[in-house]
């Protein structure tokens, strides 16, 4: 379950955005102890009209629910923010969201 | 239940007692019983003003008339004051005011509405600081989200099961999503307590914007409706929410037959708590793991104290009354407060090259210093009723005892 909380804010032509994503981000050391699935996020990219403009690899070094703020330009009012989300399982998740 | 928040709680537990004796916590700590009578010679004991709880209101928010066209927010007790047995009974609108519980059934719960989309507005402004984005937490302050609420087989969220058996496994999660019973707590929670350093600031439409943003970052649904940030929440809607774990908690004490219920359920120990076995021989694995069970030693064991524990039962010998002078003592009661130390950006007294640098000036600018003010220093250190002698001798008190010694 990977769900995800995203907000995006425009000021000007900035945007800011705050995105949280729902994952334990348990590598294998971790899930062992844990005696839970290994899963976490390994890649995030955010794109705004088709360009990315947030890319990050993350590991299970993350703490659990990672949270993530970054802004950028060129972004309006009512344009989408989309998010792609892909774990160590391949698994992919979507999230867009409108930005205010 | 009565609700208690900090200005009502030595009254509110005095009624929870179930007693009708009542303290009004409106004995000013150095009054003497006999000053208290001739106070409420003064005061009126009814009311004036209107029933109308506000921010700081004591009393139900009555106000009480006193004989100089003033107005006090204590009734005043004129009961005996002698012995336990001093009080009284609680005033109606007392109790109207103390009684602000909103219940899960709808019981004192406001008309108001507000979408998630304010709600997030408003937390932003109002509670992230403490409480994280999106109701994460991790600022050492409770956390309000906690979205998992996937379920075993039996219905119980799994999170809510986590045991800490072994060093890096996560202790039980509860939060709103995962916890709470009844979302009525959370709205009663926000209403009357939140923001935590100015309660009772938020208005009925607010307390709804925030309790619908929180809802949402838990991923509550309402009658099967998802909230999104246009999602508006009203009493109605309230009314209908079911939270994950509402049917978590046993055995079941609410409705008429409660205490049946309740004796029923434990009178079944071993079925519905689960007593297992006591192990008092080879509990080496008693998870049959086939892994020991880690054993706890202390690593670093005390083994002795310095200074070593005193034996003597003896009462410290008394110290003879250290006489000092007026000009310390009024030292004491006014300035020692910031000049202890240099904290506060004071010339601590004792600091000899602070003071050496203070007494350049020569000492008639110093005393007016002192007694103007400067900086971070009040004129006559905040006590106006000091005189200019009397500033003059603690200066010279203070320079003295910063004079180095030989
Ligand atoms: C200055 C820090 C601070 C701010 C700002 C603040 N809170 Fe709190 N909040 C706390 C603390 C501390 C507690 C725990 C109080 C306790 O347990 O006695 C708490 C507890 C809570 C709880 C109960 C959580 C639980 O699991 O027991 C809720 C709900 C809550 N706050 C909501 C809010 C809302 C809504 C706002 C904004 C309107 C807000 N808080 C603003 C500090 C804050
Ligand atoms: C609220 C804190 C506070 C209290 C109370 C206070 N002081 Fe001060 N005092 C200061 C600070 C801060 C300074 C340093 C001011 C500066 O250098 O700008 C200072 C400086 C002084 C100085 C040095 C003035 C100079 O010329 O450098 C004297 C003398 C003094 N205080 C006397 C007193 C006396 C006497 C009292 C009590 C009647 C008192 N203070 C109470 C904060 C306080």
């Amino acid at each position: 379950m990977a769900k995800m909380k995203i907000k995006a804010k425009a000021k000007g032509d900035i945007v800011k955005v705050k995105a949280m994503f729902t994952s334990l981000m348990a590598d294998t050391e971790e899930a062992e102890k844990k005696k839970i699935k290994v899963e976490y996020i390994t890649q995030i990219v955010a794109k705004h009209n088709g360009n990315v403009v947030f890319e990050v690899s993350t590991s299970g070094f993350m703490a659990e629910n990672p949270l993530f703020k970054f802004q950028f330009k060129g972004g309006k009012k009512g344009e989408k923010i989309e998010f792609t989300t892909t774990d160590n399982n391949g698994k992919i998740e979507t999230g867009k969201k409108k930005i205010k | 239940m009565f609700k208690f928040d900090h200005k009502s709680m030595l009254v509110g537990a005095s009624v929870v007692a179930g007693t009708a004796l009542f303290l009004t916590g409106c004995l000013p700590s150095s009054s003497s019983a006999s000053e208290i009578k001739s106070a409420s010679a003064k005061v009126s004991t009814t009311g004036v003003g209107p029933y109308d709880p506000k921010m700081g209101a004591l009393d139900g928010g009555v106000t009480y008339s006193r004989e100089n066209g003033q107005y006090t927010a204590y009734r005043y007790n004129e009961q005996s004051t002698k012995g336990v047995d001093h009080g009284r009974v609680p005033t109606a609108n007392e109790l109207k005011a103390w009684d602000m519980d909103i219940m899960p059934d709808g019981t004192g719960l406001p008309e108001g509405e507000g979408s998630v989309e304010d709600g997030d507005e408003l937390y932003e402004e109002q509670c992230a600081a403490c409480h994280g984005e999106f109701g994460a937490g991790g600022h050492g302050y409770p956390a309000l989200s906690g979205g998992n609420q996937e379920k075993d087989e039996n219905g119980v969220i799994k999170t809510l099961k986590n045991q800490r058996l072994e060093p890096g496994m996560d202790a039980p999660k509860r939060t709103v999503g995962t916890y709470w019973p009844q979302a009525s707590t959370l709205i009663w929670y926000i209403r009357d307590a939140m923001p935590y350093a100015h309660p009772k600031s938020l208005t009925n439409n607010e307390i709804y914007a925030i309790t619908a943003y929180i809802l949402a970052a838990n991923e509550i649904e309402i009658d099967g409706v998802e909230m999104d940030d246009e999602y508006v929440l009203n009493r109605e809607k309230f009314l209908k929410i079911k939270m994950p774990n509402a049917d978590g908690f046993y055995p079941n004490i609410d409705g008429p037959t409660a205490i049946e219920d309740i004796r029923a359920f434990f009178a079944d120990r071993a079925k519905n708590i689960g007593s297992g076995t006591r192990c008092m021989t080879d509990c080496k694995d008693p998870g049959m793991t086939g892994k020991e069970a880690t054993v706890m030693k202390i690593g670093y064991e005390i083994k002795d104290v310095v200074p070593a524990y005193s034996m003597v039962r003896d009462l410290p010998p008394e110290l003879e009354d250290k006489v000092i002078s007026k000009a310390e003592k009024l030292y004491n009661e006014n300035c020692k407060l910031c000049h202890a130390s240099d904290n506060m950006g004071a010339p601590a007294v004792g600091d000899v090259d602070a003071w050496y640098e203070v007494a350049k000036q020569g000492n008639e600018k110093v005393i007016i210093n002192a007694i103007e003010g400067m900086g971070g220093m009040p004129p006559k250190g905040g006590n106006e009723d000091l005189t200019n002698t009397e500033i003059k001798k603690i200066v010279e008190f203070m320079i003295d005892s910063s004079k180095k010694k030989h």
